[in-house]
């Protein structure tokens, strides 16, 4: 198969009549170039070149074992790449740490039960607060000065228990939290480090119908600042919700585009959709 | 020279060969069920112990019998061990076995010294193994090649064993995915209790043939546990290839190290784990799929039982108690309750300094001994060449400690939980045999004699010259340096304390929860977990240097790894985590040990079947049993004692991430 959208490989060339940000429309947020990740013989991400703009919505599909999780653990730093490289902003980010490439605003969104069980939902967001304030105070404060005393960082981790609805229980442990609400706190955790793009696995894996549409309402109401790449089964709630789509198979992009282009592609409709699409 | 180089390998052989049954057992029993299993050591000295009761009625030429009974005996032990203590801890991080198992250390070995005499006792041999052979100008015995022909027939077997037999199949599948091989209709749980037998049975061979060679002591297992932990991690844990290679080669690197260079017969092998630990971080054949992916060590909220108000209160009342000991010395009890607390503050400290990596970062570090001994190292040394002010050499051993921290959590950080145990344990071993070797450290005997004065640039007091007396009470020296023992336990615990309310303090707790997305949201945490351990290094040290100061002596004893393990048990029996209950943990530890002496030698055995009820039954340790027990209360007193849930409850569909959420039962 041909790796056709020859188009994302160039970053100058602007994409779809998508919504960019206003202040800087020259790079792409993000950027992989000929990104290559090998597990002994087998090649699970296969020379792929990933251009996403601002403010884009984008999901990533493609059957399973296609690469599409071995893909986000590489542009998150969970695992080094074989090959290849990754430019947040413009910048070369491809050997950096997980931690500093979040610090950089590449935020990652967990399955549910993915916030500090332990803790208060307030500690929850203030420390997601307090990672990317950190440059702020000086290591000794950081060391003694007791958390409840930085009224800053408080007052900013209020702000979003207000914006994710959660203020009303901000003392109660994550663990103790009602399904809807720990979803909730695991997206406002993620917005709290601040993140110009926000990487999302499967954020409505085991859901019902309801609690899935009750989460995208949740993303689209919170993140609209934020550009998304998704990773998602449910195809129908993809084409709904993408400004464009990235098809994997073998580790390799077999196509690139809008819902409509994605639905239309023949050689998408061979590996991936088969008859689903009518 | 040829000959020479012959006898060498003959020698090493046996050793190795002795070493590969051990470590193969261990290996199995951790690829299997990820159970690190401590008292392996002392299943080993059982078969010997067994073997020496089966032949003392008959006379040598028992041994083959015994080499088979004794052996299925420590096999059936295996099985009840596995059933009764290891089973309830499935599903648990594997670092709890570690510390269950080292409670099973102290009761069997107290068990062992409890039935048969202390001292060495030769195995008596048949005929048949007794003689020589001399060929190609090396005499060899013909028991040495006995053990060597019968350990490589033996190891042959159980490698067959698992690679050709339905069992072995099962046994992998179930090592792969437990779930899966249950979902078949298989039996999992009775093929774990069979492996578990089947390491301690051969565990019991290795001992029987090495009590053979060597002697029967009750030691024998302390001394064979270490080496052989250091093979199985070298080799890598679960790789039965990994110790097959690694017994052979540590035999023989030993056995080589002992004719040429003694000096590092001890040493060598830890600084060979440590440097393949580094390069490999799971070991020559070890896999990151034998990596604890299941079960934090402890999640979830702490005490939790009393207002923080109470609770102050609380511990101001215990400070002011523990500050009236002196004042009742030698009128209300004798002056040895002074040295008892002293000896309590010492430890709590110690432990304290543990807590602090182990209860908010889940770094179980196995030698924590070593900056005990190193901070008392400092004082002697410092008393003797650089200073006699106590506080100078304090200061030093606070530094010293910190900057050693630092540069061991450098090297050990980036290897991650029971590899970070191990080797934690290598550098404390290895700390230990320098000790022992060195001339500046006064070798094994120590450093003692010393004097000190409390004050700075040669002001100050020595506590030997005070007596003052106030009426019945007498305030001597030893009662000064009870308070400057509390002072400084009070001082490391309001420190630590303040530290984990900062946002460092809040860091280190969401590493604790959950170190994936601690490091999503944007934390270093290598970094995070590198000054908590530092900071823990630093203390302990304090608590080394408090101890030299009070006692006058530093012994390479000190940096024993039974006492890592003591501090270990310190902290769970008070409760990990919560900075005061490995405090108290102490207290109940020397208080046990204080009650328990007065009526048996063996306190150990008791003290260890307690610490195992704990790990099984009350992991959140003493502290936690009032948030325990509260709900079964008609009246909850205070301010609502749990607002914790139940923590089992978890509705999370299908755990998709490669961190597990299977929380521990100890979240109280």
């Amino acid at each position: 198969m041909a790796l056709e959208p020859s188009e994302s490989t160039d970053p100058t060339e602007p994409s779809d009549p998508i919504e960019t940000t206003q202040q800087r429309t020259d790079t792409p947020l993000l950027q992989t170039e000929n990104l290559v990740k090998r597990f002994g013989q087998f090649t699970a991400t296969d020379r792929v070149d990933l251009t996403i703009e601002r403010g884009e919505f984008r999901s990533v599909i493609g059957p399973n074992g296609a690469g599409k999780t071995t893909l986000f653990n590489l542009i998150t730093g969970a695992l080094p790449v074989t090959a290849g490289a990754i430019y947040f902003d413009g910048v070369d980010i491809t050997t950096l740490s997980p931690s500093a490439r979040v610090r950089r605003g590449v935020g990652r969104s967990f399955q549910i039960s993915n916030v500090f069980g332990g803790l208060t939902v307030r500690e929850n967001v203030r420390l997601a607060i307090q990672s990317v304030a950190r440059d702020e105070y000086t290591a000794v404060e950081s060391l003694f000065k007791p958390t409840d005393r930085y009224d800053e960082l408080n007052d900013r981790t209020e702000a979003i228990l207000e914006r994710i609805g959660l203020a009303h229980v901000a003392a109660e442990q994550a663990n103790a939290l009602a399904y809807g609400d720990k979803r909730r706190l695991e997206i406002g955790v993620v917005l709290a480090t601040d993140p110009e793009l926000v990487l999302f696995d499967e954020p409505t894996a085991g859901m019902s119908v309801e609690e899935t549409q009750e989460t995208i309402d949740l993303l689209e109401a919170v993140l609209v600042d934020q550009t998304l790449l998704l990773i998602e089964h449910d195809i129908e709630l993809v084409m709904e919700l993408s400004d464009r789509i990235t098809v994997l198979n073998g580790g390799q992009i077999l196509a690139e585009g809008t819902p409509a282009e994605i639905a239309a592609n023949q050689d998408v409709q061979n590996a991936y959709l088969g008859g689903m699409t009518e | 020279m040829a000959s020479e180089l012959l006898q060498l390998l003959v020698d090493g052989l046996t050793i190795g060969v002795v070493y590969v049954l051990l470590a193969a057992g261990l290996s199995v029993i951790f690829g299997v069920m990820n159970v690190i299993n401590f008292a392996h050591g002392e299943l080993f000295a059982l078969g010997a112990y067994f073997a020496l009761a089966l032949i003392a009625p008959f006379g040598g030429s028992a041994f083959f019998l015994a080499l088979f009974v004794a052996p299925l005996l420590v096999g059936i032990i295996g099985v009840g061990i596995e059933r009764f203590t290891v089973r309830p801890l499935y599903g648990r991080n594997p670092l709890y076995h570690i510390l269950l198992t080292f409670g099973l250390v102290l009761v069997i070995n107290d068990l062992i010294y409890l039935i048969w005499e202390p001292g060495s006792v030769t195995l008596p041999l048949p005929e048949l193994l007794s003689g020589s052979i001399a060929a190609l100008g090396v005499t060899a015995s013909v028991y040495n090649l006995f053990i060597i022909v019968f350990g490589a027939l033996m190891a042959i077997a159980v490698w067959a064993l698992f690679e050709f037999t339905k069992y072995g199949l099962i046994v992998r599948a179930g090592a792969q995915d437990r779930q899966m091989v249950r979902n078949l209709g298989i039996d999992i749980d009775r093929y774990y209790s069979l492996v578990f037998g089947m390491g301690a049975a051969l565990a019991a061979f290795a001992g029987i043939i090495l009590g053979g060679y060597q002697t029967v002591n009750p030691a024998m297992g302390m001394s064979v546990i270490i080496p052989a932990f250091v093979i199985v991690v070298l080799g890598g844990l679960g790789s039965f290839r990994g110790a097959v290679v690694g017994g052979l080669f540590v035999g023989l690197v030993q056995t080589a190290l002992r004719t040429y260079a003694p000096i590092f017969e001890g040493t060598g092998i830890f600084v060979l784990m440590i440097g393949v630990l580094l390069v490999r971080p799971h070991g020559l054949f070890g896999t990151d799929a034998a990596d604890e992916h299941t079960g934090n060590l402890l999640s979830g909220p702490r005490g939790g039982f009393l207002d923080p108000q109470t609770r102050t209160r609380l511990g101001l009342a215990m400070v002011g108690l523990l500050a009236l000991v002196p004042l009742g010395a030698g009128t209300l009890y004798s002056t040895y309750a002074v040295t008892l607390v002293i000896e309590i503050i010492i430890w709590g400290l110690f432990a304290l300094s543990l807590d602090f990596v182990m209860g908010y970062t889940g770094l179980v570090s196995l030698g924590h001994a070593l900056f005990y001994g190193l901070g008392a190292y400092t004082v002697a040394l410092g008393l003797a060449h650089v200073s006699q002010s106590a506080f100078v050499v304090l200061a030093l051993a606070i530094v010293l400690s910190a900057v050693i921290a630092w540069g061991i959590g450098f090297l050990s950080i980036r290897v991650s939980g029971v590899y970070f145990a191990m080797i934690t344990l290598g550098f404390a071993e290895l700390f230990y045999n320098m000790l022992g070797q060195l001339d500046i450290t006064g070798g094994s005997d120590g450093l003692f004699g010393l004097s000190t004065y409390y004050g700075l640039a040669g002001v100050g007091v020595e506590l030997d010259e005070i007596a003052v007396f106030l009426g019945p009470v007498a305030i001597t020296g030893q009662s000064l340096f009870y308070y400057i023992a509390l002072s400084a336990l009070v001082a490391s615990f309001l420190l630590t304390r303040r530290m984990l309310n900062s946002p460092f303090g809040a860091v280190l707790k969401s590493i604790r929860e959950n170190e994936q997305r601690a490091t999503f949201i944007g934390y270093e945490t290598t970094v995070y977990k590198r000054r908590a351990f530092v900071v823990s290094g630093a203390l302990a040290g304090l608590a080394g240097g408090l101890f030299t100061l009070n006692a006058g002596y530093a012994t390479p004893s000190l940096v024993d790894w039974l006492n890592s393990g003591e501090v270990i048990v310190m902290v769970i029996l008070g409760g990990m985590g919560t900075l005061y209950g490995p405090i108290i943990g102490s207290g109940i530890f020397f208080g046990l040990e204080e009650l328990l002496t007065g009526f048996t030698d063996r306190w150990r055995l008791v003290l260890g079947t307690i610490f195992v009820l704990f790990v099984i039954l009350l992991p959140g340790g003493l502290v936690s049993l009032p948030s325990r027990l509260a709900p079964a209360l008609p009246v909850t007193p205070g301010r609502g004692p749990n607002p914790e849930p139940e923590p089992e409850s978890n509705p999370d569909p299908e755990p998709a991430t490669d961190v597990d959420d299977a929380h521990t039962r100890g979240d109280d």
